[in-house]
């Protein structure tokens, strides 16, 4: 307990006091973050990328979700086997299968570039496309694993009677799964969401100097220009969005790590 | 109908050909390294032109990179042994313990999960260069027990909760003190718990790259900052072929996981 | 009688905060007595079996066994053994290990242990178990372990928390045959807490009977029944009609019962306050009512409401002629010369002895 008050809560909040101390006493940090035009775009960087991540991971992870809570025990077993592999593969790894993958003169560009669809290889890689193609990557096992658990729990009797009732499929699919479905959509994008906010790795390595994101300006702040007042006040930025997201989510569906 | 697979017509074809995709995006990458690390091109080019033993070769035979594994090992060991030992006594407090501010005190301990990382490892590396813990081994391994806690919190917190404490008092009253009931009777019972603790408290430490990067020095580098370095200068395929083999310790982990809870079933 | 100091609870008392969940208990077992402490969930009757496991500190009060106060010694050097109501085996250990356990905890040899373990294997009639694995077990099984590493250590006294509750009925009457024989055999102090008053008197030699953290009634099954001193004892233990209506004439410990329609019944024994006539009830078991004629010259009226057929006997609901319920259990040979409808009228009657009045 005392491990985590000395060495948990009092550099964070150190830290959120250099934020309105340093260089002098005041708020004249978080004036520069709203203020700097660079900063105010690496927000919107930050918030943009974390949208199109948490939608298309939407978009994508839901018929997987769907599929797998149906799906007879042996090829749901072999989707999850590649889930939980895909999810714990050193980040770093599969950070770097997509470098290599995404570069000008990589597989992709030339897979295309074969099959004549494209002249010039596209710029996949140094720019938000990259990052979100690479975090999508990530955050798929973090949608899909819970909403199949929700998915699981609604008793395929009440399609059936919803059938009955004379709803076509669109309308059953409308009417009744999606909304009871949407608890774990919305707790599954929620956890997208406020993971993408905070990501680090994966921006840095795809994203490229000049598509910076909160994360990575945080540390470059930090270590290469030493402003702690600045970076501190970035990093509080970034833990008050987070913990708002996330008293939300533990508002809406509870808090996460309570089985048993 | 929409939840009975054999009955959804053209949709179940439309689900399986999206789902197909979606598997296809999650493994290739990691087929791909691992193809890679044996292609014999120093470019990178795929398909290989020929196949290689070559980068596995320059690996094992880097000093810098044995340093690296060794310096993971020796952290992901004793991140797993501090981590393991303080969440027990936690999980014990806070399942057992009947005092106000429990849940609040439970939030609290699970934090560090859900922080942006980025945001803890500058807080610590702050404080760290403050008291001189920057580039040490102990700096390592506090800040890894910081953010493994949580990892292990749960699984013992989830054992403790499901094993009946009138076992232990049946212990107890077979004569053990309360001391030995724990160790005989308690522990073995929630060692499936503890288990998962240390793997997934060695997982945190062993797989982390954010504040590892901060807490490192020339000469403390862990695994992933040495890969995190190696990234930043070029796509070397001995990069390649350290991925193979983290994809292989997952492997590991995997297939030894699923074991065990084959035989915890039974 | 130096026995009865065997086991001494006096005045025992628990408050949790502001609950007082153990008002006032006192009470003396002898050696080798089977003790149920009967009651509803509430009263108590657990709470006082874990302050004889030294798991709860009594606020009041002492026990003592063999005329030496234990409440000073931790629960692991009381010596006492104990069946718990969930199933607490030590899933990791075999059956023979779990048995052996007190045994190894006190550092007994290995050859001594082996022994021990064989004999309560026997005792338990699970000869043959000892390298099984609980989970293995039935829930029967695993309570039958349970009870035989409880007993592994020759306690002097064993205490039993429901243990039988979660398992089905037939199976619980075997095992309660089996707990009645170890009884027997070993000659160990039982104290066995239930709710179930069926349980209670095919097991106990004597009964107490809790009610709100205090013993209501102590005695055997059969005082309890036939002769309940309080109105909550009569109310628990069986069935049994309760009458309103105002007491006459008290006088050594009988008075007459005046009933709402003026009916009176002369002379009946009287439980509870002894001073002063007043309002208060008079209780009669569904077995001791006969029915006669409403030409009889004497009994309460009543009209029939329902007769139910019960194979044996037959069971009867009355209403009496200001509006209160009955019901009578009655022999098919007692009424057999009156075939009863719904609407009869008839007249009740019973044996004083078998009726109290509860002031």
């Amino acid at each position: 307990m005392l491990l985590l008050a000395i060495f948990f809560v009092v550099p964070v909040v150190s830290l959120l006091l250099r934020s309105v101390t340093e260089p002098q006493l005041g708020l004249q940090n978080y004036e520069t973050l709203i203020a700097t035009t660079t900063y105010a775009k690496i927000f919107w960087n930050t918030f943009l990328v974390a949208s199109v991540v948490t939608s298309v991971t939407i978009l994508l992870g839901y018929p997987v979700a769907w599929l797998l809570s149906i799906l007879p025990g042996r090829w749901a077993a072999i989707g999850f086997g590649i889930i939980l592999l895909s999810m714990w593969t050193n980040l770093l790894a599969r950070t770097y299968a997509w470098m290599v993958l995404l570069q000008s003169t990589g597989v992709i560009n030339r897979a295309l570039k074969a099959l004549g669809i494209i002249d010039t290889p596209l710029q996949l890689i140094n720019n938000l496309t990259g990052v979100t193609i690479g975090m999508v990557y990530i955050m798929l096992p973090f949608f899909i694993l819970p909403l199949q658990a929700t998915l699981r729990t609604i008793d395929p009797a009440v399609l059936q009677a919803a059938s009955l009732c004379g709803a076509g499929r669109w309308q059953a699919f409308r009417r009744v799964l999606l909304p009871l479905s949407l608890p774990g959509i919305l707790s599954g994008g929620l956890i997208v969401f406020v993971m993408s906010l905070g990501y680090f790795v994966t921006p840095a390595l795809l994203g490229g100097t000049s598509n910076m994101m909160l994360a990575e300006l945080i540390a470059q702040l930090v270590q290469s220009l030493l402003n702690w007042g600045l970076g501190g006040a970035a990093a509080f930025v970034l833990l008050v969005l987070t913990l708002a997201l996330y008293a939300l989510q533990v508002r809406l569906f509870g808090a996460p790590g309570r089985e048993g | 109908m929409l939840l009975s697979f054999d009955r959804m017509g053209l949709l179940r074809w439309i689900l399986v050909l999206i789902t197909v995709l979606v598997m296809l995006f999650l493994i290739l990458p990691v087929a791909f390294i691992v193809a890679l690390s044996f292609g014999s091109s120093q470019w990178l080019a795929f398909p290989p032109p020929g196949w290689t033993l070559r980068w596995y070769h320059e690996f094992f035979a880097d000093p810098r990179w044995m340093a690296a594994i060794w310096t993971s090992a020796k952290i992901g060991v004793l991140v797993m042994i501090s981590s393991t030992l303080l969440a027990l006594l936690t999980s014990f407090a806070l399942v057992r313990g009947r005092f106000r501010g429990r849940e609040a005190l439970r939030a609290a301990f699970l934090t560090p999960m859900i922080l942006p990382v980025v945001v803890v490892a500058v807080a610590l590396y702050a404080f760290f260069l403050k008291i001189g813990l920057n580039g040490t081994l102990l700096g390592f391994v506090i800040a890894h027990t910081v953010l493994a806690l949580p990892f292990a919190i749960i699984p013992i917190s989830a054992a403790l909760a499901g094993f009946d404490k009138s076992v232990e008092d049946a212990a107890i009253l077979c004569g053990a003190s309360p001391w030995e009931a724990r160790l005989r009777i308690t522990l073995p019972s929630i060692r499936h718990g503890l288990f998962a603790a240390m793997v997934f408290s060695f997982l945190v430490s062993w797989d982390e790259v954010v504040v590892a990067i901060f807490m490192a020095s020339p000469t403390l580098q862990t695994m992933p900052v040495r890969i995190w370095g190696s990234l930043r200068q070029d796509l070397s395929p001995v990069i390649a072929a350290a991925s193979s083999l983290l994809i292989l310790l997952t492997l590991v982990m995997m297939l030894l996981a699923a074991l065990l809870r084959k035989k915890a079933d039974r | 009688m130096t026995d009865s100091a065997f086991l001494k609870i006096r005045n025992l008392g628990k408050s949790f905060g502001q609950v007082r969940a153990i008002e006032d208990i006192s009470l003396e077992v002898p050696r080798g007595e089977f003790l149920t402490f009967l009651g509803p969930s509430g009263s108590g009757k657990s709470t006082t079996l874990y302050m004889l496991a030294g798991f709860l500190e009594p606020s009041k009060g002492d026990i003592q066994l063999e005329g030496r106060s234990i409440l000073g010694l931790p629960s692991h050097k009381r010596n006492i053994g104990m069946v718990f109501q969930r199933y607490t085996l030590f899933m990791h250990l075999s059956v023979g290990e779990n048995i052996a356990f007190p045994l190894r905890v006190r550092r007994r040899s290995a050859k001594e242990i082996h022994a021990r373990v064989d004999e309560m294997l026997a005792l338990v009639r699970l000869e043959g178990f000892r390298d099984r694995m609980p989970a293995a077990l039935s829930g029967g099984q695993q309570q039958r372990v349970a009870l035989a590493r409880a007993l592994a250590y020759d306690p002097p006294i064993l205490l039993m928390d429901e243990p039988l509750s979660a398992l089905d009925k037939k199976l619980r009457e075997e095992i309660q045959t089996e707990i009645k024989r170890v009884h027997q055999q070993t000659g160990v102090t039982i104290l066995y807490v239930t709710h179930d008053q069926e349980e209670a008197l095919r097991l106990s030699d004597r009964i107490a009977l809790f009610n709100n953290g205090r013993i209501e009634q102590i005695g055997s099954g059969i005082e309890l029944y036939n002769d309940p001193i309080t109105r909550f004892s009569a109310a628990f233990m069986g069935n049994s009609n309760f009458l309103q209506m105002k007491a006459e004439n008290l006088r050594s410990g009988r008075a007459d019962a005046r009933f709402p329609d003026g009916t009176l019944i002369a002379q009946v024994p009287v439980h509870g306050l002894a001073d002063g006539a007043g309002d208060g009830v008079l209780m009669v078991r569904p077995e001791n009512i006969r029915i006669q004629p409403e030409a009889a010259a004497a009994g309460l009226p009543a009209t029939i409401n329902d007769v139910t057929f019960l194979g044996d006997c037959q069971l009867i609901a009355a209403r009496t002629a200001w509006g209160e319920e009955l019901s009578i259990r009655s022999p098919l040979s007692n009424s057999g010369h009156l075939p009863l409808q719904p609407g009869d009228k008839v007249r009740l009657t019973w044996q004083n002895a078998g009726s109290y009045l509860f002031l």
